[in-house]
């Protein structure tokens, strides 16, 4: 407790008069009452006239220190004042006192004891009170005490510095590979120590319930240096410039005082790291909240990017194959050649992943750790199309194929066999809620753990091992597949109503050209959830019609899937500016995408930038998909992009030049949506 | 010279007002008398000094006088303390 905390500027009166001893306590009382260390200014001064009733304070030497313990206090604080004429005080010596400190004291603690005998090993030496009577300034009087407690307690003389500052003057960071015990040992540790030190020390633990007590940058900037206790990698380019102390977390939990004394003692060499970007990244404790749901988005489609990247290249590898092997144009395109086939198999695998990963790591941004799992698994619903009543999201095929088994089995007769299996197939759509889904997957279900993190936050210390592996996982795998399976249902309404929408449109006749423009603008909307698919299946479904108004159906549709990844990788070529690195460097691949009819290429750029991306897209595409009815292009191969361009009768040169305008005309829409970024 | 080990029962600790009694009653002896507490020694007969020392309920304080009158000062110095002084 040093005096210089309790005295503030504002508590100090120098040069004053009061005729009595009545007067100068009136001064020093208005004093507290001004600086507002008092709940109750009468019932305070009372105690100080009760006090001097028993005896005077004065305690020679020109100085007197009235004192009252009280309720009315708010928090132990000091005021003073200087009398150069000097002022009665019943003083034990006679003499009129020139300097008088007041101490408000709070009815609990030993503050007024301790600061008493502060002020009175102070008072000792007669310079400092020489210095105090001739102080001119406020300033100037905080100073010389500040000055004398610093020459008199030399070991606490850092301290004031960091107060003053609000922060704490070690930090650490503790962390092991398992994050269940070592990690919390070793923070309780260090906290000890720092408290019987007396330093002021704060921990951050890097446990498997994720990063708690988070150091923030300003702390950061602040204190004397940090100390990192673990034995797995913690996140240290925030910690640029400062002094840090590496080490195992068993240093931690042993020897605390030897750390935060190599700390204090300045033995620790400046770190510096080679990463500065990322500490600029995490610089912000204020960040935004927009700012922070960015940052969640960009984790996961930064993570997603490879998934695609590669997964769309197998595809168009396949493809390719498939074409030299003379099979273009046929139903199954990419995968009729076996190893084309083994190409769009494995490519698809990848693909499967690409939204899992999405929702899982905006999740795991959120949540950490914890949230991955409900991020994953969330993700993997909106890709399945799991719901309540078919949470394994059993398609059609399965329903057939597991129609025969009973049959084989004998449980039952083919016709009723054939009958439940109708039945079901009939209840079920099973329709993915595609990447828009799995972005509310990962939002939903990391704020759902962040949620039950902070129920937990209150459990039995001896419940924290179990929390991370037990229960947050239970919580979080039942909390998704609730949620999931209540919005995946609704994907399949919304599919159902597109359906008979787009089948009575088919019907009426001069319609072409607009449906053209719907279905071609539904495929860039959610690049395979419920609109994209609905306009795929529709079109696939009306190939088996074999009219010339089926194959423009199927024209339009797959033009509008070509459209996005082409128009965005136009946009990163031309309006370099929009982009950030990372997201031009991926783009040229979606050249190949957009050509092959993969419109996933574009998901991870609509993911991380919804609103400028989508609508241009969904404009470039139906614009695209309106020329190509209106050229009459037709189509009879269900997929395969540029590959299968030559089954197109002729029609393929109006066909690129309609997939021209529509990528041009989204690029430039982009543009205008989209605002140049800052590096 | 004789001294005493004595404990402070003053709920608030050796403050001004007690110091103030204990001090001025010292005063009136010849010896010299000193009160030792935590590894330092203070003049018992000064308010301030005994308020530096900063005495806080419950510590044990060694009463140290040397001096013509060093038994009579040691016993009223160890009845004050006992009893409180007068709180």
């Amino acid at each position: 407790m040093r005096i210089t905390d309790l005295l503030k500027k504002q508590g100090i009166s120098l040069g004053v008069a009061p005729k009595t001893k009545r007067e100068a306590i009136d001064m020093l009382v208005a004093l507290h009452e001004k600086c507002g260390n008092l709940s109750d200014t009468a019932a305070y001064k009372e105690g100080i006239l009760a006090r001097e009733d028993m005896g005077t304070t004065a305690i020679g030497m020109e100085v007197a220190i009235p004192h009252a313990k009280s309720e009315a206090v708010k928090a132990p604080a000091l005021t003073a004042i200087t009398v150069p004429g000097g002022v009665d005080y019943d003083s034990p010596d006679g003499a009129p006192c020139k300097l008088i400190f007041m101490i408000a004291a709070t009815t609990d603690g030993d503050v007024h004891l301790e600061v008493l005998a502060r002020l009175m090993q102070m008072l000792m030496h007669e310079d400092f009170t020489a210095k105090l009577k001739a102080a001119k300034t406020a300033d100037e009087f905080l100073k010389v005490i500040d000055d004398q407690e610093t020459a008199q307690f030399p070991e606490e003389a850092a301290a004031p510095a960091a107060e003053k500052k609000d922060g704490f003057r070690v930090l650490a960071v503790t962390a092991c590979p398992t994050g269940i015990a070592h990690t919390y040992m070793a923070a309780e540790a260090l906290a000890k120590a720092g408290d019987a030190m007396g330093i002021t020390i704060k921990v951050e633990t890097n446990g498997s319930g994720g990063a708690k007590n988070v150091l923030t940058a300003e702390e950061i900037a602040n204190c004397d240096g940090i100390i990192i206790a673990a034995d797995k990698n913690v996140e240290t380019a925030r910690f640029d410039g400062k002094p840090v102390l590496s080490t195992k977390v068993a240093d931690g939990i042993h020897k605390p005082e030897e750390l935060i004394n190599k700390i204090i003692n300045g033995e620790v060499g400046v770190f510096h790291s080679d990463k500065k970007a990322d500490a600029s990244a995490s610089a912000g404790g204020d960040e935004s909240f927009g700012r922070k749901l960015y940052k969640h988005l960009m984790n996961g489609v930064s993570h997603m990017l490879p998934f695609v990247v590669a997964g769309g290249i197998f595809i168009a590898i396949a493809f390719l194959i498939d074409t030299f092997a003379g099979n273009a144009g046929s139903s199954s395109f990419g995968s009729v050649n076996e190893v084309a086939a083994w190409f769009k198999t494995i490519g698809g695998l990848a693909f499967n992943l690409m939204v899992p990963i999405l929702a899982g790591f905006i999740a795991m941004s959120i949540a950490d750790r914890p949230g991955l799992l409900v991020g994953l698994v969330g993700g993997f619903m909106a890709t399945s199309g799991s719901t309540f009543f078919n949470p394994g999201a059993i398609g059609f095929n399965d329903i057939i194929s597991g129609m025969f088994g009973d049959i084989l089995d004998g449980k039952v007769d083919f016709a009723t066999a054939f009958a439940q299996a109708t039945e079901k197939a009939d209840q079920i759509a099973v329709v993915p809620s595609g990447f828009l889904g799995g972005l509310l997957a990962g939002f939903l279900g990391g704020f759902f753990m962040l949620l039950i993190e902070k129920m937990c936050a209150n459990f039995p210390r001896a419940l924290e091992g179990i929390k991370p592996v037990l229960i947050y996982p239970l919580l979080g795998l039942g909390g998704i597949a609730v949620i999931m399976n209540a919005i995946n249902p609704i994907m399949g309404i919304i599919n159902n109503g597109m359906n008979s929408a787009l089948v009575a449109m088919s019907e009426t006749e001069g319609l072409m050209i607009p449906l053209c423009a719907l279905l071609a603008g539904m495929m860039a909307i959610d690049m395979g959830g419920p609109f994209n698919k609905a306009a795929y299946v529709f079109a696939t479904g009306m190939l088996s019609f074999q009219t010339d108004a089926a194959y423009q159906i199927m024209a339009a549709v797959m033009i509008g899937g070509m459209v996005p990844p082409i128009a965005i990788a136009l946009s990163t070529t031309i309006f370099r500016n929009r982009w950030t690195l990372e997201e031009r460097r991926n783009a040229p691949v979606n050249y190949i995408m957009g050509l092959s009819f993969i419109t996933e290429g574009a998901i991870p750029y609509a993911a991380g930038h919804p609103l400028q991306v989508i609508p241009s897209c969904i404009v470039g595409s139906a614009a695209a998909g309106a020329l190509s009815a209106l050229f009459g292009c037709k189509l009879m191969a269900p997929h395969g992009g540029v590959f299968v361009f030559a089954t197109m009768q002729g029609t393929w040169m109006f066909y690129i030049l309609a997939l021209l305008v529509g990528s041009v005309l989204g690029m430039l829409m982009l543009a205008l949506l989209k605002k140049p970024i800052k590096e | 010279m004789v001294s005493k080990k004595v404990t402070l029962v003053n709920a608030q600790g050796f403050h001004m007002r007690p110091a103030n009694v204990f001090a001025s009653a010292m005063g009136k002896y010849s010896s010299n008398i000193t009160i030792k507490f935590n590894g330092n020694s203070y003049n018992a007969k000064s308010l301030l000094n005994i308020i530096a020392a900063c005495i806080k309920c419950g510590s044990e304080i060694e009463i140290v006088c040397e001096g013509d009158d060093e038994n009579e000062a040691l016993a009223d110095a160890v009845e004050r303390i006992e009893s409180g002084l007068g709180e």
